[in-house]
């Protein structure tokens, strides 16, 4: 079974080695977005889904890649594969001034310091116009990187997934489910509960960073608003939840059901878009918790780390 | 000037005080974090622009109208939809409200369309002592503080704000007693979602309306009831009028786009070195 597996993920792989060259521009743009979920999804989860600290301002970490790889790219004139890793490098940094304080904070408390996080980024973005634009925005150089932009967000893809399977099937995993459980009980088996906690929150930053800066490189612009909305933060919940939260391979599957479902509903009821993905969301919270892997592992006793 | 940032943050204060008390209801009864609370501030806001654009209505006599229609509306989400999350982790009644609130929105959008939306019904300010009072702000601080010390009269003296206290405290010996939780809980959301349109039917005098008014709004209740103390009533109070002067502090000191980021660190501060608020509230 193992090596089933693994041969549908190289024949999957390689197929999207190939796409560019056969599909359309539309097409490698589309795939390119659902890598980026996949990154999105996958980083909240190895936080939220493995320790159950809720981050529900992750996008600040999405919002200061793309901020830190645009002055980059536009000011210093970086190339962009270099201004993508500055930007996780940036994110990851974030993560470390703001888990000090805030991971300290239990449960709904958290989540609100996270939500705040990201209405402060972008209040500050807004401020510093010398550097960021304001609310101007900020424009980076034309390049069409359309092709070369896809194959890094499907190695960060990767790269996001491969981590998450790594840290579920190690002790490391183990601890930080454990947390989740119990904080207290973990702490008493001396399990260093805030440096786990701290390490699983730079790991959870750093993948959005690098498809910040990424998006921002394809886009060629950026606005405080089109990088630091709450949507994109409940976007990424929301697909590692169907999937099944506290699995590897659940966030990757979110990613592309409900991506495809959202580009979907967009094309047919464009003016009703918002209050059709409100129902999703609200059908996804009711029904299925658990999410679509969650479901199957009760059901048929797959493995854990699947 | 100092005299005007004192004077001015009080009245905006009073607002969020009312407001947030809402959210603290909530949250406090339920532990609800209800993101639809700027929403259904909005939806105030329109009540009141509606009854005053078609029929005309004293926009200030619109006040308990917008609260009985938001009351209504809270039930019936409350019975609809969000009992489901009480008791559920964060995560569930984040995501519910969330989707509660993009589709709120949207609604309003379709119905009002995005068009900013004003109530002109009283300008200008009232200047006393070198200070200007602006008047519609005058206005709606006190009816602000009529509103919120009938909420507290409510709570205290009723037998049903009892039941709401005591649901809050303890939801299981509540039941003991004899309280009917689930109708309790109703209540609670539809008191919370009056309490906030009532500062939509106020705001709506003093800002544009449009569909997405509220986003601010729910961020700056969080922000009053965890510097007050989540659960704590009177703290909100407390951190209503902190959240205001602070904004006004550092408008005068810094500016305004830097309010946020004070208030936030602010936030960050209270929650570290008592994470129970100033006045204490219940941990999780």
């Amino acid at each position: 079974v193992k090596q089933a597996v693994l041969g549908v993920l190289v024949v999957v792989l390689a197929a999207l080695a190939v796409y560019p060259v056969v599909g359309s521009g539309y097409g490698v743009r589309s795939m390119q977005q659902v890598f980026m979920w996949i990154a999105l999804a996958g980083s909240w989860n190895i936080i939220s889904g493995l320790t159950g600290y809720v981050s529900f301002g992750h996008v600040a970490f999405f919002g200061a890649g793309a901020y830190a790889g645009a002055i980059l790219v536009a000011d210093a004139g970086w190339p962009w594969p270099l201004a993508a890793l500055a930007g996780g490098l940036a994110a990851t940094l974030l993560a470390l001034l703001i888990g000090f304080p805030c991971l300290r904070l239990k449960g709904p408390y958290f989540a609100i310091a996270m939500l705040g996080l990201n209405e402060v980024l972008r209040a500050l973005v807004s401020y510093f116009e010398g550097v960021t634009g304001g609310g101007n925005g900020l424009s980076l150089p034309t390049q069409d990187a359309t092709v070369p932009v896809y194959y890094v967000m499907g190695l960060l893809a990767v790269t996001v997934t491969a981590m998450s399977w790594l840290i579920l099937t190690s002790r490391f995993g183990l601890r930080l489910m454990t947390i989740r459980e119990d904080e207290v009980a973990a702490e008493a088996m001396g399990i260093d509960t805030f440096h786990h906690k701290l390490l699983a929150f730079l790991l959870s930053a750093a993948g959005p960073g690098v498809a910040g800066a990424l998006t921002a490189r394809d886009h060629g612009y950026i606005e405080p608003i089109s990088v630091f909305p709450l949507a994109i933060t409940v976007t990424m919940i929301v697909m590692a939840l169907f999937g099944g939260k506290g699995t590897v391979f659940g966030p990757v599957l979110g990613a592309v059901v409900l991506f495809v479902a959202q580009e979907m509903v967009w094309a047919h009821y464009p003016y009703v878009h918002p209050l059709l993905f409100g129902a999703i969301i609200i059908a996804v919270v009711l029904l299925m918790p658990r999410g679509v892997l969650g479901l199957l592992q009760q059901r048929y006793r797959l493995p854990r780390t699947i | 000037m100092l005299g005007q940032v004192i004077v001015s943050g009080i009245l905006a204060g009073s607002l969020y005080a009312m407001v947030a008390l809402g959210l603290a209801l909530i949250f406090g009864v339920m532990r609800v974090i209800n993101i639809a609370h700027g929403p259904m501030l909005m939806l105030g806001a329109y009540t009141t622009y509606f009854l005053y654009a078609q029929f005309g209505v004293n926009p200030f006599l619109t006040v308990p109208i917008a609260m009985a229609v938001l009351f209504v509306v809270g039930v019936l989400l409350q019975r609809g939809l969000v009992f489901r999350v009480v008791d559920a982790p964060e995560l569930s009644s984040l995501l519910l409200t969330f989707g509660i609130s993009i589709a709120l929105v949207n609604l309003a959008q379709l119905a009002f369309t995005s068009d900013l939306r004003a109530v002109e019904y009283i300008t200008g300010s009232w200047l006393l002592g070198g200070l200007a009072f602006s008047k519609s702000r005058v206005i709606a601080c006190a009816f602000a503080a009529l509103v919120t010390a009938l909420a507290f009269l409510f709570l205290k003296r009723t037998r049903l704000g009892k039941a709401i206290r005591a649901t809050s405290q303890s939801r299981e010996v509540a039941m003991v007693c004899g309280v009917d939780v689930a109708r309790i809980h109703m209540l609670t959301f539809g008191l919370g979602s009056a309490l906030a349109a009532a500062g939509g039917a106020l705001l709506a005098v003093i800002v544009a309306i449009q569909p997405e008014m509220g986003g601010v709004w729910t961020f700056k209740s969080f922000l009053v009831i965890v510097l007050g103390g989540a659960g704590n009533y009177p703290g909100a109070l407390l951190g209503g009028m902190l959240l205001g002067l602070v904004e006004q502090l550092a408008s005068l000191f810094l500016t305004t786009q830097l309010s946020e980021v004070v208030a936030y660190v602010l936030l960050v501060v209270v929650l570290l070195v008592r994470p129970t608020g100033l006045l204490g509230g219940r941990q999780t």
